[in-house]
């Protein structure tokens, strides 16, 4: 059976600054993968060639059967690729209300406006919502606009869903609480989750695999906690570092 | 389907778009090339006094320059860096300067001399009347770039300042990060009074503007003022252009919405009243004493009926001028900065232009799209000898001034709405449509507001391109200020003020609703 997701010596720069290349990976259906590495590694690039908003410079990706983007073009258009994806400013549209935020979100679904309403309610019930669908996302609470963000991106039943570092800036309560929300809704849609993060505490929360990019190429990948046990990157070394004075501090 | 991350990915449209509306923008200038080179009789090639003329103009545009920095540049920065009563009032009366023809306040000063009995040659008139009339208008630019970029220094920056040495040494830190932007306002604001011929003539100090004026409409000789206004172009572009391409490329990124903490304002009670005195002093200078001269010969004799008559005659041509031209200017400045989009090189150049259009001479526009007009064929009338090309002249003019809302406006999107709309598969109209356009309108509303205010103050263009009898308030005034009564020339003044007032107001109502929204 072939992978969700492969991607095939990927390279992307610039101008004439190389961001990363040699980038080769797969994606198996419900292994979600934790994508790490240190700020302008290019861990958000690598997300928005997965979705389909740039083409990549060399190597080749494909969703499912077919080859979505090839050097320098953009085969398949983000739209059609079965993917959804959260961003880190979460890019609600301000002047929507929530619900309408979900209903614009499906604007390439195949249903009639009815039903489409009707879904876009029972997502934004999923996530804990129904009473606040009249609301704009600036009288929403952070909390509220994630959720918000993520009823967008389940509305549309995506196969991936792509997590450009949601979660930054989140107190730790809520970002637990958002964790175990994700954790559940994904695995009640069937969606198969990619979290680009620096903080490898947040890919333990969420992700079975790890792929860390440092200095431009795949510096280790596979199952996150065995790469923790005997880490190489010095992303994850610098995490472990950090561990005991956890401890000391419980 | 276009997809709506073409809104935010680099591309060769964004270039052939950017240099394509320049063309347009600066399209008027190809028909004047052509018109230099038409020499009537055998005089010299700018005429014989078009030297000395430049010479005046030049003396009062450094004094101008050098007062407006003066006095514009600490006030603008204490009066960004405080809290004060009447704060919206007292600002949106400082900038009714910068929205009224220059002449009007001219004329104010004028007959303030009169009123108060001084003679002619006394400091109101000739090249100290002159500069105080342009300082009137040049001193709110100053001060509101001043003021903005103040209160574009972040919370962090000016606490850290705090914590230096107090509030004093904010004020320092404030005065120093905003020197340079001032600096840029303020030679803008004294090249912009080298083509102005209005204060010039009616205080007794003619200069390079009014001896185009005087080579066209007087003269009769369209080469001669077509080569004095490239003169003075060429050398308004000598002295922008530096300062414009070292500095753009900063604009343009400042014109980019940054997510922080708006600064506290200085909290000690000395601001409370030295601020609003500070400012009202200002303000008596730049308004209520120009103000005040239009009033005095009013309330010896109203002629209520010959002021109606003159402003039915003129107000639907003023509305439709500044209608069409704020609309053109808009659409073009909106369509320019979205094309322009994020990328760094291309704002910057279309900040420069923008600001170099500006400073141009109106006449620079006007005398092209006239000359185009005389070589086209008579089916070509409704697009050279027309209210439209009044108003496609009037745009150039103040399309500037649209290009800089709308490249702020754009700013405050944030690039993952259109991304976020691609991975959705929203189709671009639709985006337009519900998520862009809403969010800019106010930004829309508010520069089609701006652009009607300063296209109905040019003069210069509306007279040269008015086609015969559709003459507009301003240019009314202009043309009867000579030889009507003070009475009725006064009560004109204060009608277009009024007008004015109320469309500021309407403006700085939209101002606040778009920054709340």
């Amino acid at each position: 059976m072939n992978p969700l997701v492969r991607v095939e010596n990927l390279a992307m720069q610039f101008g004439a600054e190389p961001i990363f290349r040699g980038v080769t990976f797969d994606i198996e259906v419900g292994a979600h993968l934790a994508v790490l590495g240190p700020s302008g590694c290019g861990k958000s690039t690598l997300l928005r060639l997965l979705a389909g908003l740039d083409a990549p410079s060399e190597g080749a990706i494909d969703i499912g059967e077919r080859q979505v983007s090839a050097p320098g073009k953009v085969l398949v258009p983000a739209h059609e690729r079965t993917i959804a994806m959260v961003f880190q400013d979460l890019a609600l549209w301000p002047n929507l209300t929530a619900l309408d935020n979900v209903l614009l979100g499906m604007s390439q679904v195949q249903a009639s406006r009815r039903e489409k309403r009707l879904e876009a309610r029972d997502a934004l019930k999923a996530c804990g919502l129904e009473s606040f669908e009249a609301r704009r996302p600036s009288s929403l609470s952070s909390g509220q606009q994630q959720r918000v963000a993520l009823a967008r991106v389940l509305a549309v039943r995506p196969k991936l869903l792509l997590l450009d570092e949601p979660f930054s800036g989140l107190d730790i309560a809520l970002k637990a609480q958002l964790f175990s929300e994700i954790q559940q809704l994904a695995s009640s849609h069937a969606v198969t989750l990619v979290l680009v993060t620096h903080d490898p505490l947040e890919a333990t929360a969420l992700c079975a695999n790890a792929l860390v990019i440092e200095q431009g190429s795949v510096c280790e990948s596979g199952n996150l906690l065995g790469l923790l046990r005997q880490p190489t990157s010095a992303t994850l070394r610098a995490f472990l570092q950090q561990l005991p004075t956890r401890r000391g501090v419980r | 389907m276009v997809s709506c991350a073409v809104l935010e990915r680099p591309g060769t449209w964004r270039v052939i778009g950017i240099t394509v509306g320049l063309l347009l923008a600066f399209a008027p200038a190809v028909p004047l090339l052509f018109a230099a080179g038409v020499q009537n009789g055998g005089g010299s090639m700018l005429g014989g006094n078009f030297g000395a003329a430049l010479g005046r103009s030049f003396a009062v545009a450094a004094a101008v320059a050098l007062l407006t920095v003066g006095i514009g540049l600490p006030t603008g920065v204490f009066a960004g860096l405080s809290d004060f009563p009447l704060r919206s009032f007292l600002l949106a009366l400082l900038a009714l300067p910068l929205l009224v023809p220059s002449f009007l306040w001219a004329i104010g000063i004028s007959m303030l001399r009169t009123s108060s009995g001084m003679s002619a040659t006394s400091f109101l008139s000739g090249y100290s009347g002159a500069v105080i009339a342009f300082v009137a208008v040049g001193l709110p630019l100053v001060f509101f770039v001043s003021l903005l970029s103040t209160r574009g220094i972040s919370r962090g920056q000016a606490d850290a300042a705090r914590l230096a040495g107090g509030e004093s040494n904010l004020f320092r830190h404030a005065l120093r990060s905003v020197s340079p932007t001032a600096a840029v306002a303020g030679v803008l604001g004294g090249v912009l009074t080298l083509a102005d011929p209005g204060p010039g003539q009616i205080l007794g100090y003619n200069g390079a503007g009014f001896a185009i004026l005087t080579s066209f409409a007087a003269q009769y000789d369209f080469g001669l003022a077509a080569r004095q206004c490239l003169t003075l172009s060429a050398l308004v572009i000598v002295i922008v252009l530096p300062v414009v391409v070292l500095l753009a490329p900063r604009f343009a990124a400042s014109l980019l919405a940054r997510d922080v903490a708006p600064l506290a304002p200085i909290r000690a009670p000395l601001t409370n009243w030295l601020a609003p005195v500070l400012l009202f002093s200002i303000i008596i200078f730049t308004v209520v004493l120009p103000a005040a001269g239009l009033i005095a010969p009013v309330l010896r004799d109203f002629p209520a009926a010959r002021v109606a008559q003159e402003v039915r005659r003129t107000l639907p041509n003023t509305l439709v001028y500044a209608a069409a031209a704020s609309g053109i200017a808009t659409i073009l400045g909106f369509a320019l900065a979205l094309i322009a989009g994020r990328e760094r090189r291309l704002r910057a150049i279309l900040l420069a232009a923008a600001v170099v259009l500006f400073a141009l001479p109106s006449s620079f526009g006007a005398l092209g799209i006239l000359h185009a007009g005389t070589a086209a064929p008579a089916t070509l009338d409704f697009l050279f000898r027309s209210k439209f090309a009044a108003s496609a002249g009037l745009a150039m003019h103040c399309l500037p001034l649209a290009v800089i809302i709308a490249m702020r406006s754009i700013g405050t999107t944030s690039p993952s709405w259109a991304n976020a709309a691609a991975v959705h598969g929203v189709p671009l109209r639709l985006y337009f449509g519900r998520i862009l356009v809403p969010h800019l309108l106010p930004a829309m509303l508010l520069a089609a507001l701006l652009c009607a205010l300063i296209a109905t103050a040019d003069v210069s263009t509306i007279l040269l391109l008015h086609p015969p009898g559709e003459t507009s308030l301003p240019l009314a005034i202009f043309t009867v200020m000579a030889n009507a009564p003070e009475s009725l020339v006064g009560a004109l003044c204060l009608a277009y003020l009024g007008g004015a007032a109320v469309l500021m107001c309407l403006a700085a109502a939209l101002a606040r609703f778009a920054r709340d929204t």
